[in-house]
């Protein structure tokens, strides 16, 4: 294939699942391109992306607080009422002398998903005002190590399968937190799925555009 | 005007831009990453890693993952223990859960990262019928899911300690959370470059 330069490679892709290359075209407002060997979505437009994303992860941080503030689950255990947080949880681990899996926890199910959150709404913030070239670009970097190590929504689903194991024990009350976890991973889920780095790159070359010159 | 070979094409694992593959030291046009490319240690890091997750998988299948203890009996319960217990209950759905992410998750990926490493090497996988990237797109996007029984034993441990009933992790809990993480990070050091170079 012919390239004018190195930079025309900006209007390619290549797709995450199967590897195959493919040219970028522009689409309309609101819809989605895919790939053509695999049907797997390359990338979407929305022209209002920057106001989406941030409402959406302001309002996920909010669902992420009160997800951490109150019971997840209580439990009335030969008459006297066990509840747990997400916080007490990993450090309960802690207190047990399990470091490992006390140090895993509190990463992947506090940590990385609350800097997710953070790093969008600065991240977002920069691009509406239009500042901090270099700063996005690093942030744009951190965003995608840690994106694959956030696992709320993995421990959402553990909490169901553990309700399950814990019907033997006693009778089970769901706690405020247990519907506010599950509200922000629908948030975080539906983030990462219409709101891809690649995009953002795009969105970012688009408010930068003189790097390219550079 | 530059004429480019389409093979030569590669995507940068941290931001997604497509760049050329320049051969040994790659750095991506767009967020400067290194793009992995080491002629001679393509795929050992991501064999050592391997390596000790499988290392670890043995002892989290040995030693129990959670202890009951109830008005003084202790009862220690290993992976494999605890879906054959759930099933016993009658709870099918839960039990294949656990079996899904604690036994065929693992293993599967252990093998699909024993055949990628060792096809993208030797002649062995050169036959054109399974996509390789394909293949490696699903580990990873199934991998994270092993750590369920992990979190369910944290919260079981957490919610239930009374003295007279106590449920506690166990050793096989720390062996199966190390052997995870490696296992994930098998899977990120692996150059999918390699995979189409092999082609
Ligand atoms: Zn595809
Ligand atoms: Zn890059």
């Amino acid at each position: 294939m012919k390239l004018e330069n190195e930079d025309a490679l900006n209007h390619y892709i290549i797709c995450q699942q199967c590897y195959t290359l493919n040219e970028e075209l522009p689409i309309e407002d609101g819809s989605k391109a895919c790939c053509a060997e695999c049907g797997e979505i390359l990338y979407r437009y929305d022209s209002k992306l920057i106001d989406h994303a941030l409402s959406w992860s302001i309002t996920g941080l909010i669902f992420f607080a009160l997800a951490n503030a109150f019971p997840l689950v209580m439990i009335d255990l030969l008459g006297s009422e066990q509840f747990i947080t997400i916080p007490k949880t990993i450090a309960s681990l802690f207190a047990n002398g399990f470091y490992i899996v006390g140090f895993l926890c509190l990463f992947l199910i506090f940590i990385f998903p609350l800097m997710i959150l953070l790093i969008n709404i600065v991240l977002f913030t920069l691009l509406k005002t239009g500042r901090g070239e270099d700063l996005t670009k690093e942030l744009l970097i951190l965003l995608s190590r840690i994106t694959p190590w956030s696992m709320a929504d993995i421990f959402f689903i553990s909490i169901l399968v553990a309700l399950v194991k814990l019907i033997a024990f006693g009778q089970i009350h769901i706690g405020i937190s247990f519907w506010a976890l599950m509200a922000f991973v629908l948030i975080d889920l539906y983030i990462t799925k219409s709101i891809r780095i690649p995009e953002i790159w795009m969105l970012r070359k688009k408010i930068f555009p003189k790097e390219a010159a550079a | 005007m530059i004429e480019i070979d389409e093979d030569k094409l590669i995507r940068c694992p941290v931001c997604d831009a497509v760049n050329i593959d320049k051969g040994k030291k790659n750095s991506c046009r767009r967020c400067g990453s290194a793009i992995y490319h080491h002629k001679k240690f393509s795929t050992e890091k991501s064999w050592a890693y391997l390596i000790t997750a499988l290392i670890a998988y043995i002892p989290a299948n040995l030693y129990p993952m959670l202890v009951t203890s109830a008005f003084g009996s202790r009862e220690g319960s290993t992976i494999l223990g605890g879906v054959v217990l759930l099933w016993e209950m009658g709870s099918y759905p839960v039990a294949v859960i656990i079996f899904i992410a604690s036994i065929m998750i693992p293993i599967s990926k252990f093998l699909i990262l024993f055949y990628l490493l060792i096809s993208v090497k030797y002649p062995l996988g050169k036959d054109k019928k399974v996509n390789k990237h394909k293949l490696y797109y699903f580990t990873e996007v199934i991998g994270p899911w092993s750590m369920i029984d992990v979190f369910v034993v944290a919260i079981l441990a957490a919610l239930i300690h009374l003295s007279s009933v106590e449920i506690l992790a166990g050793t096989a809990a720390t062996a199966f959370a190390i052997s995870v993480f490696f296992t994930l990070l098998a899977a990120h050091a692996f150059d999918e470059t390699l995979i189409k170079e092999n082609r």
